[in-house]
């Protein structure tokens, strides 16, 4: 022990190190923000100090049609919340503390969560062609709905199991009905990990692109959409590009800074126990 | 009279045995109806001649052609060439990076929350715009790195050109992973046993030594559990590489889903693409049935 830096000189440099670390990890994404804020003939300089201006966002939010994806965007996926959350939590609560072998139904929600997206997107634009669905908010609230519902069942699952069983059944032996269970006394004593669910369905359906891609034209196009119309509509103009990617994000990037704590568990669910 | 009671009884017990089904049944219509539907529908297309454009050629029986043309094609085989690579380099180079920072992260510091919060942003911002802001900084004439670049005196680099545009695929790929492996990572370093780790200090085994012998090992069934989750992930992307380059320059970064999106959409030929995507189903099964298999494995224990 001649030469040993002491505990808490180490654990500053360490910290230290870890602050640089996050802040060049975070780069691409705040040059992108920065863009946004540049005005259209200093866009691509390298100078991080320059005069902000709102160009891009007044030009971005000026657009109706940007503001009407935004709208498709917050309407998609409200909604797609709603119904993953009324049709899985029934789901992963009987799987959770009903007597039943639940196993195949496991399984099934297993396997479909590994079939590609891209693998159905043929089949469904030719179904939803021939229905007349083809670029109308109810085909994406159906897919994205049904797309999450393995992740919430399995997540909503995981809450539902830390509930004791012993509640359950002194509720039945009260003359509880298994759905006045379900309501009455599991709902509220998961309240939080039905909050988590949904952030995650949310985000899920807000962040969607390729069936919105291929299924919809302009009238139930979502956020993410405008990516690709920027791109042809406004050629290199970057600070509109750089304004609306900012739009875009926020709302997901504010759900992942406020409900960090819940978040971990649903990011990290299947890899580690808990 | 007892027969009467015994079946009065049965009737109750159906009833009782029936009722957890009712709370699964929405959710099985929906994953059937979503799901194996338009399966079905798919394997029936693939094995005929249907082309969107030419009106009745929904009816022209093709059998296992469609299937013999696209095992037959070498395009076919890039683009699962192009997905495979994809899929380990970046997945390689997330799972170092996020044992790296996770090793960082095991020891107490300042700022590890604000870290952490950061970090959580790349795994849930809306892919089409990470490819936007990798396409900013990508940018050949007057992008960021070629501008870091000529300012230390190198020359610039065409990142999405037919040399780089792979590697550029991968780092834009590996930045959003890598947060996952490190949070996974993490909960693994939090769990090793710090008796084993005080025995093995005890023992005389140096910091290299304890990681090699006590900590790896018990890494290594999360490093493996989250690589089959997220290279299942990647070998499904398409925004983000349809946004970076379009699957070009040539073919270069044309993964499997791109490559069937681009032959649906530009052929119309709904026979071929859905034999790709079935094959496409199949490759993606196979490697993750490991994952599926631990996943069920832990799921059906009593939680």
């Amino acid at each position: 022990m001649t030469f040993t830096l002491s505990h808490s000189t180490k654990r500053l440099l360490l910290s230290l190190l870890c602050l640089c670390l996050g802040i060049i990890y975070l780069f691409p994404y705040a040059w992108m923000v920065l863009t946004g804020f540049r005005s259209a003939v200093d866009t691509l300089s390298l100078r991080f100090i320059f005069e902000p201006t709102l160009e891009g966002f007044r030009s971005v939010l000026g657009d109706s049609i940007f503001r009407a994806y935004m709208l498709n965007s917050i309407i998609v996926s409200t909604l797609t919340t709603v119904v993953v959350l009324t049709v899985a939590a029934p789901a992963a609560f009987a799987l959770g503390h009903l007597p039943i072998r639940g196993t195949g139904f496991l399984l099934f929600v297993l396997v479909v969560r590994m079939v590609p997206g891209i693998a159905i997107l043929i089949p469904i634009y030719l179904v939803a062609s021939r229905l007349g669905v083809l670029d109308t908010h109810g085909v994406l609230i159906v897919l994205y709905a049904t797309f999450n519902l393995p992740f919430a069942i399995w997540l909503l699952r995981g809450f539902f199991c830390d509930v004791p069983g012993e509640i359950r059944e002194a509720a039945i032996i009260d003359g509880c009905s298994e759905l006045q269970v379900f309501l009455k006394i599991m709902l509220p004593l998961t309240s939080s990990g039905i909050v988590a669910t949904g952030v995650f369905v949310f985000i899920a359906a807000w962040n969607e692109f390729l069936f919105a891609l291929a299924l919809t034209n302009s009238f139930a196009s979502t956020a993410p959409l405008a990516m690709v119309a920027f791109r042809s509509e406004y050629g290199v103009q970057w600070p509109s590009i750089g304004a609306a990617a900012f739009i875009i994000s926020t709302p997901v990037v504010l759900f992942a800074v406020v409900m960090q704590r819940f978040l971990v568990r649903g990011l990290t669910m299947g890899s580690v126990k808990g | 009279m007892s027969a009467g009671i015994r079946k009065v009884g049965s009737y109750r017990r159906a009833r009782a045995t029936l009722e957890p089904y009712w709370f699964m049944a929405p959710a099985a219509i929906m994953l059937a109806t979503v799901y194996l539907g338009p399966m079905i529908y798919a394997v029936m297309t693939s094995t005929t001649h249907w082309v969107l454009t030419e009106p009745g050629s929904e009816n022209i029986r093709a059998g296992l052609e469609n299937y013999k043309d696209v095992l037959g094609a070498p395009s076919f085989w890039q683009a699962v060439k192009i997905t495979l690579l994809y899929t380990l380099t970046s997945v390689t180079l997330s799972l170092t990076l996020g044992t790296l920072l996770a090793l960082l992260l095991d020891n107490e510091l300042h700022f590890a929350s604000f870290f952490r919060s950061i970090m959580l942003i790349p795994m849930v911002i809306t892919p089409a715009v990470i490819a936007i802001f990798w396409k900013l900084l990508y940018e050949q004439e007057q992008g960021v790195l070629n501008s870091l670049l000529v300012a230390m005196g190198f020359a610039k680099v065409a990142w999405l050109g037919l040399d780089h545009a792979f590697f550029a695929m991968v780092i834009m790929d590996s930045w959003q992973n890598t947060p996952f492996f490190m949070l996974v990572i993490l909960a693994g370093l939090q769990s090793v046993d710090s008796n084993l780790m005080d025995a093995a200090r005890v023992d005389g085994a140096n910091v290299f030594q304890r990681f090699r012998y006590v900590v790896l090992p018990h890494l290594v069934p999360y490093m493996l559990i989250a690589a089959a989750f997220r290279g299942i992930a990647t070998m499904n992307d398409f925004d983000k590489i349809w946004l970076l380059t379009q699957g070009g320059p040539g073919e270069a970064t044309t993964t499997i889903t791109v490559y069937t999106y681009k032959i649906a959409f530009s052929s119309f030929d709904m026979g071929r693409t859905t034999a790709i995507a079935l094959i496409f189903v199949v490759i993606v099964l196979v490697t993750s049935a490991p994952l599926l298999r631990h996943l069920f494995r832990t799921a059906r224990r009593p939680a």
